[in-house]
């Protein structure tokens, strides 16, 4: 795998004089309904090698492709440009037509007019401007692209699913049935899962574990299924097709293969604690398995509450499966995808092994008033294996209750705690209230919503039934429940806002449906994986719409509930298709990886005189050997490309293929040709800052159109002389965007390195006489496109505060020092670099 | 060397000092006690109350605050109000002229009529707020020579001191706690009721449009007082609350025809009898509803012999 | 067991009151939602109606004041029918509702804004109109405009008159001079409603005297 990747690395491919076709694409009236798309094919044909232009309705489309291909045997074209939408959504569309028509598929750049220009600024001069020269950026880049060969690495053909709740078992069923081995990795003791804990499933009342069961079983019994049960990821390393996962399996005290699970060790062991399975209403022993069915049928001991009786061991007898010092095992396992199905985490409920009280300030009372409970404290009460064996009683006094309340969206849809519905409470209310209402037909229900919501195949039907047997619906979310000191039932306040009237309802047992949030460890584990969590805090897909399986990670793919709350049936649609999903990578032996690694010049490295190394501290992966008295030497393998060590370089003696520093510096002296004291110089990490600047657009937020954006795969590769540059053509104000520190890097710490860089770059320039808002770094994620938008609109009022007379003062004064290493190295041009023939 | 003594500009308002000067003058003795200095703000006026003047107009409301505020600012100390919607106004016309580029602008315009000028330079406090952080729960404990052991007292907060709550960040106003110890300080016998935390009813200018509905407010808070077993004084932060929980028990009377009677202080009256000073030092018998029904403090209960 | 809450006003239904239907052309005004959202209710299309405001309102409890109902209206644009209503007046600023609110609509202000909209319009009552003009008057919404008052003070081991602007009256003139600015006692109609009150207190003195006579 090394071999081919530098093999390819190294491989000198043909350049060819830039001959440039520019497509313009309408998008429909997406972009040319904001911009006069004549005007830019005018203004395109002047810049400079540009050959051919040509305007397309829809340039994605098979039409618009066509026109590419044509175009390129036609006309000689060396360099595509597509004007249209952003590079992450099209640019592998397209640079799949350039090779078709026979060009190296690096010879392609995109010019995002449509999420930077016409879905964020109005019709108008500015806006008009902005599009020219951001295709005016993109032309300059594309005269400088060199070919480039992707990277064919080997595929291990084996697969990770992390978490074992129902779309995790799903996914991992469908792997492996279609041949590949897969390592299902769960933290509990036990699959499962939330659907394990539920009594019956909306709307047609199946009985949870009796459909889920036999699937864990399954599981358990496919030879291509390793469940590696009771353990977590510690690290995740390596690329698309060739994971390296450690994980950490934790000390059961029992004997995996010897353990037969009779049973004969719980019936011996005399200590007893709060099962936190059972929401901490039942009991279970210290050496036990949290519910009957569990997977795999392995018992664990609980050393938090085991007295060391040995018990167990005479009761295991000639099994010896019990061993009292065994250790935690750290296994490390190579896989080529990896599957996240990590669920969520139900508010209150009590996490495996910390038996905590919930909090004091509980919604509703809850926490302080005997008789409120949470939906997941009803499920396993009503459920017949439950700990009161599907009696639903009082906490108080056992007794069961005639009257029962539930609130709904109790933390959800709501800006003091989560801002978004939890998408199955509704449902689940109704199908509780069904259980209840049939264990006990004269009990009362009344169930207080703001809006009941029950979109879904055969739902709003479950939600008639709940009418028609006879339950009060209370449009309104109550503002208060007190509790009645003697009888301890609860009285809910609230307005009847259909009534319009202030009404006042006493229950004997009040159930909160509470807010699902981002299971325990979302942040880590995102960390590790290099993905993104969205505002919310859950996982976030690559596209809402198109990819809503992927992650920004190719091989790394999301399902169910982590990416966002949703049931029974999505989830396990999601599991499937998360499957599928993977399988595209496994099926194959091969996968294509991006060449846009970092390259050493031997000749300019100084590593070979004095020792150097500073490319070794800076790269990430530590793929970066400088011995001594030899030039430094990139192990391609492991680059990722993210141009750290590009940057860092005083000599100047790294390349990032694709993002080389001769392309970047051409696009900024294009976005400052003109006026470049009313502009803000925008250097955008492609997985955070960009991405977010794409949201700010489809999103259509409004802003100034003041920013030129400059994408970059990480803002580790932004480099000083790239800032230099700007204020040396005269730039109002530089932002360098960054993922969020501390672990939200694509590239572990590219981010770390690009904050401490632009921090000290800033005293310097401040030492210069430059004002120091006038260069910001600035954490934006891509969730964060109203960040990004807030951050343009701030810089450009204090822009326009300083006023341009102050900047090209301020620029003038700090000419010297701010052009001082940009001339040391030669980078100033001599000769003006004509990007038209204005 | 001494530590130097806490100082703090001394805003009055307008029911303090023009209708219950009782409170005027326990402040003043509780706060010497303490070894806190209160300065005079010559010429300070209404604050102006802020559900009232606020709902009128947002910015003569605000200008007419900021130029209490500017008063202040010329000599640099803090202020420090005993009631509730003086705190309000100032406090919230303190935080939105720095916060509200537009709103300061007008504002200023207007100062700029009087040669005045709202820069934003002082934070603005209520008696609690300087009691319990500035002196201490510790020291004024120390002080409390005369504990009112087995006096049953219930509660008023208030609205303004604490809410909003995300924007005050004051205490948890579904749960306060530090009205609450301030006042246990005292030795009495914290009283909880149902309604404690509802509205005595004056706010908002709603005494003024209709006195009657306000009443409401103060008589449900009364019932729910007798429901949980009644008590022998209510205490307050504010004088407009006091004004209406003690001048209100006559206009119920006369109103509604039901009879209450509680011994209703502000807080710091409260804590100048537990520091010993007698009733007459600072005249707990001139509040009004003394006055008009011609009756007097229910001395026995509050464990005072006269 | 639902009940009328125990502090819930009475209800009366009327069938036969005929009440004409919203006019959408004539009633609806599209630009109030701007106006509070500047005057202090920025967030007032967050909400989504779900009561939790006027299931808090103690006013709501003893009166007709709906919070909740009063958003909808403004919402929909019937400025006319919500800054004419006199039980606007009724909210008593104890933002038990915006403690509460999961949408951060921050009621209280919107009231407080829809109230400056309903002055704006010369929707004001009264009392209030007193109330303002008093301030402008004597620098105090409640003066000390009495001998006893200042008897009082005197009890209780005070000097007669607070350094306030009671004493000060350069402090008055200074009040005088931001209303003027600002247009308040155009506002509030200062100078009609002081001369009104001198000709109310001259016949009154005449009156009293012509008794007297008699």
């Amino acid at each position: 795998m090394t071999e081919s990747k530098t093999d390819t690395a190294t491989k000198v491919v043909d350049f060819r004089e830039p001959r440039v076709g520019v497509f313009l694409c309408h998008c429909g009236l997406n972009i040319a309904g904001t911009l006069d798309m004549d005007d830019l094919e005018e203004y395109s044909k002047k810049l400079a090698d540009v050959v051919f232009v040509k305007q397309n309705r829809y340039t994605c489309a098979d039409p618009g492709q066509d026109e590419i291909r044509k175009a390129i045997a036609e006309h000689d074209l060396t360099r595509v440009v597509v004007a249209a939408c952003s590079p992450r959504m099209h640019e592998p569309t397209f640079r799949t037509t350039v090779k078709d028509a026979g060009l190296n598929e690096f010879y392609f750049e995109m010019a995002n007019i449509r999420e930077h220009c016409s879905w964020c600024h109005p019709k108008g001069e500015a806006t008009q401007e902005k599009a020219k020269e951001i295709i005016k950026m993109a032309v300059a880049k594309a005269r400088l692209l060199a070919p480039l060969q992707k990277f064919e690495v080997p595929v291990t053909p084996k697969a990770m699913v992390i978490g074992g709740g129902v779309t995790g078992i799903h996914s991992a069923l469908d792997l492996a049935n279609m041949g590949f081995k897969t390592y299902l990795v769960e933290r509990d003791e036990s699959i499962g899962g939330h659907m394990a804990q539920l009594d019956k499933t909306f709307p047609t009342l199946d009985c949870s574990i009796c459909i889920e069961g036999p699937k864990m079983v399954e599981c358990s019994r496919n030879p291509n299924i390793e469940i590696i049960s009771y353990a977590d990821i510690l690290s995740v390393d390596g690329y698309i097709g060739n994971f390296r996962v450690k994980i950490l399996k934790k000390a059961r005290y029992v004997i995996q293969s010897e353990c037969t699970g009779c049973g004969e060790c719980v019936e011996s062991c005399p200590i007893e604690y709060p099962n936190s399975w059972e929401q901490n209403l039942g009991t279970r022993k210290a050496i036990s398995i949290p519910f009957p069915q569990a997977v795999p049928l392995v018992f664990t001991i609980n050393m938090d509450h085991c007295i060391e009786c040995f018990m167990c061991i005479d009761a295991c007898g000639d099994r010896q499966a019990i061993n009292f010092s065994q250790e935690p095992e750290e296994i490390e396992v190579e896989v080529g995808t990896i599957v996240v199905a990590t669920g969520f985490h139900s508010m209150y409920e009590p996490i495996p092994g910390s038996e905590s009280k919930p909090a004091e300030k509980g919604y509703y009372g809850y926490g302080k008033f005997d008789n409120v409970l949470t939906a997941l404290e009803v499920e396993r009460l009503v459920c017949a294996g439950g700990p009161t064996g599907g009696e639903v009683i009082r906490r108080s006094d056992g007794k069961h209750p005639k009257r029962v309340g539930f609130i709904q969206c109790v933390g959800s849809r709501d800006i003091n705690k989560y801002e978004y519905c939890s998408n199955f409470c509704c449902m689940y209310t109704i199908k509780n209230s069904v259980l209840i209402k049939e264990h006990e037909p004269d009990t009362e229900i009344y169930i207080f919503y703001i809006d009941m919501r029950t979109s879904g195949k055969g739902y709003e039907d479950f939600y008639r039934r709940g009418r028609e047997s006879g339950f009060t619906f209370i449009k309104g979310r109550p503002y208060e429940v007190i509790e009645d000191p003697d009888t301890k039932n609860l009285i809910i306040r609230t307005e009847d806002a259909l009534l319009g009237e202030p009404i006042e309802v006493e229950v004997d047992l009040l159930i909160l449906s509470t807010a699902g949030e981002p299971s325990e460890g979302t942040n880590e584990l995102g960390s590790k994986l290099h993905i993104t969590r969205s505002g919310d805090g859950f996982f976030m897909e690559s596209h809402p719409k198109l990819k809503p399986l992927d992650t920004p990670v190719d091989g790394i793919y999301l399902a169910g509930a982590c990416q966002g709350l949703k049931d029974i049936p999505y989830s396990v649609a999601q599991g499937s298709g998360a499957a599928a999903r993977a399988a595209t990578v496994l099926s194959k032996k091969t996968v294509e990886i991006e060449p846009i690694v970092a390259v050493i010049d031997p000749e300019t490295c100084v590593n070979t005189d004095r020792k150097c190394g500073i490319c070794v501290d800076k790269c990430p992966y530590g793929a970066i050997n400088a011995l001594e008295g030899k030039a430094a030497v990139v192990n391609v393998a492991n680059c990722h490309g993210c141009g750290t060590c590009v940057a860092s370089c005083p000599q100047d003696a790294i390349t990032q293929m694709h993002f080389t520093d001769e392309q970047i510096m051409a696009q900024i002296r294009a976005a400052l040709e003109d006026k470049a004291e009313e502009k803000i110089l925008v250097f955008a990490c492609n997985w955070c800052c960009y991405s977010g600047s794409d949201l700010a657009g489809t999103s259509r937020f409004e802003y100034p159109p003041t920013a030129r954006i400059i994408r970059v795969m990480c803002s580790g590769r932004v480099d000083t002389d790239f800032v230099a540059e700007a204020y040396r053509l005269g730039a109002g104000m530089v932002l360098v965007g960054g993922c969020h520190l501390p672990t939200d890097c694509h590239y572990i710490s590219g981010n770390w390195v690009a904050k401490e860089r632009i921090e000290r770059y800033a005293k310097v320039v401040e030492g210069a006489g430059i004002s120091p808002e006038r260069l910001r770094w600035k954490e934006i994620s891509a969730a964060e496109g109203l960040i990004f938008v807030n951050t343009i609109k701030e810089m450009s009022q204090q822009l326009e505060d300083i006023g341009i007379d102050k900047i090209k003062e301020e620029n003038e004064k700090a000419r010297k020092r701010i052009e001082a290493p940009l001339r040391r190295k030669g980078l100033i041009p001599t000769v003006k670099v004509a990007e038209s023939d204005e | 060397m001494a530590k130097k003594r806490p100082a703090f500009y001394h805003f009055l308002g307008c029911v303090i000092p023009h209708r219950y000067p009782s409170v005027e003058k326990a402040t003043k003795l509780v706060f010497e006690d303490l070894g806190m200095d209160l300065l005079d703000m010559v010429g300070a006026t209404c604050c102006p109350a802020p559900g009232v003047f606020g709902s009128f107009d947002r910015v003569t409301w605000a200008s007419i605050a900021a130029r209490n505020l500017t008063i202040a600012e010329q000599g640099g100390y803090p202020i420090t109000t005993g009631c509730n919607g003086c705190f309000a106004s100032l406090w919230d016309s303190n935080y939105e002229l720095k916060h509200d580029e537009e709103l300061r602008k007008a504002v200023n315009e207007n100062l700029a009529e009087i040669g005045r000028e709202f820069k934003g330079s002082i934070e603005v406090t209520h008696y609690v707020d300087a009691l319990y952080n500035t002196a201490g729960l510790p020291k004024i404990r120390k002080r409390v020579t005369h504990p009112l052991k087995g006096v049953r007292m219930a509660l008023h907060p208030g609205c303004h001191w604490m809410r909003p709550k995300l924007l005050k960040q004051k205490d948890e106003s579904e749960r306060p706690h530090i009205f609450r110890e301030l006042c246990e300080v005292s030795g009495a016998e914290y009283v909880p009721y149902k309604d404690e935390l509802i509205c005595c009813g004056a706010g908002g200018a709603v005494r003024t449009a209709d006195v009657k509905v306000s009443l409401e407010f103060t008589k449900q808070k009364f019932d729910s007082l007798a429901d949980a077993g009644g008590a022998d004084i209510i205490v307050t932060p504010c004088p407009f609350c006091l004004l209406q929980l003690d001048l209100g028990q006559v206009e119920i009377q006369k109103y509604f025809g039901e009879e209450y009677v509680f011994d209703v202080m502000h807080v710091t009256e409260l804590l100048a009898l537990a520091f010993g000073h007698s009733p007459e030092e600072f005249g707990l018998g001139t509040h009004l509803q003394y006055m008009q029904r011609k009756s007097q403090p229910n001395w026995e209960r509050l464990g005072i012999k006269v | 067991m639902i009940q009328a809450s125990a502090r819930s006003r009475c209800v009366t239904v009327t069938t036969t009151e005929e009440k004409p239907a919203v006019d959408v052309d004539d009633d609806v005004d599209l630009e109030f939602v701007e106006m509070i959202k500047k005057t202090g209710g920025p967030n007032i299309q967050n909400c989504y109606q779900c009561g939790t405001c006027s299931g808090s309102c103690p006013a709501g409890a003893f009166t007709n004041y709906l919070v909740r109902g009063i958003i909808r209206k403004a919402l929909l644009g019937l400025k006319e029918e919500v800054i004419s209503s006199p039980d606007l007046w009724f909210c008593t600023t104890c933002y038990a509702c915006t403690d509460r609110c999961p949408q951060d609509v921050k009621p209280t202000d919107v009231i407080k804004a829809i109230r400056n909209v309903a002055v704006a319009e010369g929707y004001m009552l009264g009392p209030h109109q007193k109330v303002a003009a008093k301030v402008v008057e004597a620098a105090h919404a409640v003066p000390l405009d009495k001998e006893s008052w200042q008897n009082l003070r005197v009890k209780v081991g005070l000097e007669p008159v607070p350094p306030n602007a009671s004493g000060n009256p350069w402090a008055i003139d200074e009040i005088r001079k931001i209303t003027k600015k600002s247009g308040f006692e155009k506002l509030i109609g200062y100078e009609e409603f002081m001369k009104a009150q001198k000709e109310k207190a001259k016949k009154k003195a005449e009156e009293k005297k012509s008794q007297k006579k008699e």
